[in-house]
């Protein structure tokens, strides 16, 4: 079979596992089980490493969810909430830069949603809870935020702007689960197009110049609702002639039709 | 641009932050930080597959440590002290055989040499203590030990480990028979520790860690032979 390729950002994180506690490139499962489960081939790309060059190897890009963008890139002092992460925001500002320079079909989840913004010349909302005087962008009404199992993530509408690549794929509205105490203040070269309708906090953003670059601020991967997984695939699948392979094909091996 | 090295990965309940148990893929950071000092760019191979379509993305694959393999996959019936992870044998198993039909250069640690000696049609030991009578390739959880391996002189692993033989174990299983594969590489107890296979452009196992010291002559020389393909 002949999928496309989509890479997934990842971590590198000092994690506890089995009887190990080290550092390690890591992703929870949920993203390569969405990816796999919508037709695309999942390949982790570590930020330990930053470079563009992978990028030609792909057919596709997640951001996935993380830590917080440190404010100082979009011009703003840390908020005592804000926990940064200076290793993926390293890579992954200039890997989202290179995919939308590249017109690389790009879904951003959560944080990748908001290095979108920030990469484009955007900015954050660094503590909901300061502008809306609620957490349950984070959790249900209460429940612990910290404790952060998926049954306890905070669960909102999102009504989308109509003709908006977001109303196609996702209709007026729809609900979703969100885990996140920033928010997108502006988005740069995108355009807001799906918002939580009892606070107006920004819950879609999308590239109007680009074919497919979507950014949501909820968790679709820990749902069975995986409609914005399967428009990357498919946009991974037709936006592009895609890279050549690397290797030469087994004889016996039937080269797909282009 | 550089080469493109796949690596596989573990998938285990990890947890970080706020996060508890979750399922997550993951690798020790040694072995992305020993490919990327080494010149290649890793992207990491989750289990959670079957296919082997990936393999026309890859310049190189590294073949990580972990789990014993099933004894299934050598004939055998697994002893008492086997732990297997069937979900890496199901993926790792076909990709490994496909990325050696494309004579893609393969660099198998531990287990993963394990792997290419079942791929070769070899067999293992299941629990070496109660072959050699000793403990001394796995001494205590999480404790590395020290041999001075023997290799064979004009073999890959000799040319590559040139003066330096100190090699660090962490292995209660090893080889018995490596099918097709050329050992090239003892401990000083007799126990083969690398495997080669002269047909093919690069096929390298190691029984030991070469990823905790970020062991350039080995990663150097997997991921020349993959910018070899570029």
């Amino acid at each position: 079979m002949r999928r496309p390729m989509i890479g997934l950002t990842s971590y590198a994180q000092h994690v506890r596992f089995g009887r190990n506690d080290m550092m390690a490139g890591m992703l929870p499962m949920t993203y390569v089980k969405a990816v796999h489960a919508t037709g695309g081939r999942a390949l982790l790309i570590t930020p330990d490493d930053p470079g563009t060059d992978v990028l030609e190897c792909l057919d596709g890009i997640v951001f996935t969810g993380g830590g917080d963008v440190d404010p100082a890139h979009y011009g703003a002092v840390p908020h005592p909430e804000t926990e940064v992460d200076a290793v993926r925001d390293a890579a992954e500002l200039m890997l989202m830069r290179a995919a939308l320079a590249a017109d690389l079909p790009v879904l951003g989840v959560c944080r990748g949603l908001q290095v979108m913004a920030v990469a484009t010349g955007g900015a954050l909302h660094q503590h909901l809870p300061d502008l809306i005087n609620h957490d349950r962008h984070r959790a249900h009404a209460g429940t612990d935020p910290l404790a952060a199992s998926a049954g306890d993530y905070g669960r909102h509408d999102v009504v989308t702007t109509p003709g908006s690549l977001a109303c196609d794929l996702l209709g007026r509205r729809t609900s979703v689960n969100s885990f996140h105490h920033q928010a997108v203040a502006d988005p740069g070269e995108f355009v807001a197009t799906g918002w939580c309708p009892d606070d107006r906090v920004v819950e879609i953003i999308e590239h109007p110049g680009r074919g497919f670059a979507l950014g949501v601020q909820w968790h679709p991967e820990r749902t069975t609702d995986l409609r914005v997984f399967a428009a990357l695939v498919q946009a991974a699948l037709v936006n592009r002639a895609g890279p050549a392979d690397r290797v030469a094909p087994v004889p016996g091996e039937v080269p797909a039709a282009v | 641009m550089r080469p493109i090295i796949g690596m596989t990965t573990y998938v285990m309940p990890a947890s970080w932050g706020v996060w508890r148990d979750l399922p997550t893929t993951l690798i020790p950071y040694d072995y992305t930080a020993a490919v990327t000092e080494a010149g290649g760019r890793v992207v990491l191979l989750p289990p959670d597959d079957l296919d082997t379509d990936v393999l026309r993305m890859l310049d190189g694959l590294v073949v990580s440590g972990g789990p014993d393999i099933g004894p299934e996959l050598y004939g055998a019936e697994p002893g008492p002290h086997t732990v297997t992870h069937p979900d890496r044998d199901a993926a790792e198993m076909p990709l490994l055989r496909a990325a050696l039909d494309r004579d893609l250069p393969v660099l198998g640690v531990c287990r993963g040499m394990q792997l290419l000696v079942a791929a070769s049609g070899g067999t293992l030991h299941q629990h070496l203590p109660d072959v050699l009578g000793h403990e001394r390739h796995r001494v205590a959880p999480g404790v590395y030990s020290d041999h001075d391996a023997v290799f064979t002189p004009g073999s890959r692993i000799a040319g590559l480990m040139g003066a330096d033989v100190t090699i660090n174990c962490f292995h209660h299983q090893g080889v018995s028979d490596p099918g097709t594969l050329t050992v090239t590489g003892r401990a000083e107890d007799g126990l083969p520790e690398a495997v080669e296979d002269p047909e093919r452009r690069f096929v390298l196992g190691v029984q030991w860690h070469p990823e905790v010291r970020r062991d350039r002559r080995l990663f150097g020389a997997l991921v020349g032979a993959a910018a070899e393909r570029i």
